[in-house]
């Protein structure tokens, strides 16, 4: 009798860690997933080759991805329609400003809006790094496209190196740029 | 020749009539559905099943096919441009992974971590099905206790007759 009660006991000791331990993982895996923020889409495309495009520019001749290898490429979608996109559009003009003589290229790809209101708006703020039209969107979804603004950082050797949902921060993307160049110079 | 003949040459050679016109339709429906395979309104219709299989990234629980986002439409734009230069479905599905991960796929794949999605339910009701046995095994192998009042629980019915004659017996012989 007090054999089998023994016996009961550790099956029951087996049976509750067995429970303890599913619990804990059930528990791991909803503290990992729910302390995940939702909006932060991480691109599978960050540390690839990045998809190659040739665009018109709205003033200016075609504009290819591939032949600005070995320069540091800034490809940020916007529309004119989109208030976001307003807000960081002083940050990325001032990166071109600072790195376009360290070959840096910051290339505006409009999405989802009309020529015509993407010139206008390019003619009255001030754009002054090239930008490019993707009527049919095929850049876009090339690049996981959810929205605007997104931004990809492509180093030299032509690898998404960062990619940023919502409006670019202007220190970050000065930082970003540096660490290239600064390991580009090495 | 008369009619006798004649009736009865058509009665010979009728099932092979049947036989042959039996033939002629199957051959007639093969060829329809193959026609019909590469008729535009069949490509509008793999769109539709690539686009079925794609979720829209910017929806929530919409496929491509069913979203009226202009970026779900773009998509079908994709597929259908795709299609006509000759990628296969699992092509464009594969373009789509590429650029918007795993989370762009209606059905998670089966490959993967993602392949938990299919094989841990299975493994789930494996284990429910096994611990259901093994606890209906155990029930049915468990004594059942006598009612109370029925006596020891080691003694049959039999048994305990045969106790109850020996005891009275005993009695008998008592002496006083």
């Amino acid at each position: 009798m007090r054999r089998r009660l023994t016996r009961l006991t550790r099956r029951q000791t087996r049976l509750l860690a067995g429970v303890g331990v599913a619990v804990a993982v059930i528990v791991a895996l909803l503290a990992t997933g729910l302390g995940r923020d939702p909006s932060v889409i991480a691109s599978p495309l960050v540390g690839r080759t990045a998809p190659n495009f040739t665009l018109p520019q709205l003033d200016g001749p075609p504009v290819t991805l591939s032949r600005l290898r070995g320069q540091v490429v800034v490809i940020n979608f916007w529309a004119s329609w989109c208030t976001e996109c307003h807000v960081e559009q002083a940050a990325l003009d001032q990166a071109w400003q600072q790195f376009r003589d360290s070959g840096v290229v910051v290339i505006g790809v409009n999405f989802q809006d009309t020529a015509g209101a993407a010139r206008s708006y390019v003619s009255t703020t001030d754009v002054t790094y090239p930008v490019v039209e993707d009527s049919d969107s095929s850049t876009a979804l090339a690049y996981g496209l959810r929205g605007v603004p997104e931004t990809f950082v492509v180093n030299e050797s032509g690898r998404i190196v960062d990619h940023v949902i919502g409006p670019v921060d202007e220190a970050a993307l000065v930082s970003e740029i540096n660490s290239i160049l600064l390991a580009r110079a090495r | 020749m008369n009619a006798a003949g004649t009736l009865r040459r058509v009665r010979t050679s009728l099932p092979g009539l049947l036989v042959l016109i039996a033939l002629a339709a199957g051959l007639a429906t093969l060829v329809i559905v193959a026609v019909s395979g590469h008729s535009p309104a069949s490509q509008a219709q793999q769109v539709q099943q690539v686009a079925a299989g794609l979720h829209c990234p910017i929806c929530k629980d919409l496929s491509v096919a069913d979203s009226p986002a202009p970026l779900a439409q773009q998509m079908r734009q994709e597929i259908a441009q795709k299609l006509r230069a000759g990628e296969s479905a699992d092509q464009i599905r594969a373009g789509f992974v590429a650029a918007y991960g795993d989370s762009v796929l209606m059905s998670p794949p089966r490959q993967g971590v993602a392949g938990a999605a299919y094989y841990l339910p299975l493994l789930v009701l494996a284990a429910g099905l096994m611990a259901a046995f093994t606890t209906l095994r155990r029930w049915l192998r468990t004594p059942q206790p006598d009612p109370p009042g029925a006596g020891s629980p080691h003694l049959s019915a039999s048994q305990r007759r045969a106790v109850a004659k020996a005891v009275a017996r005993l009695r008998e012989e008592e002496p006083g």
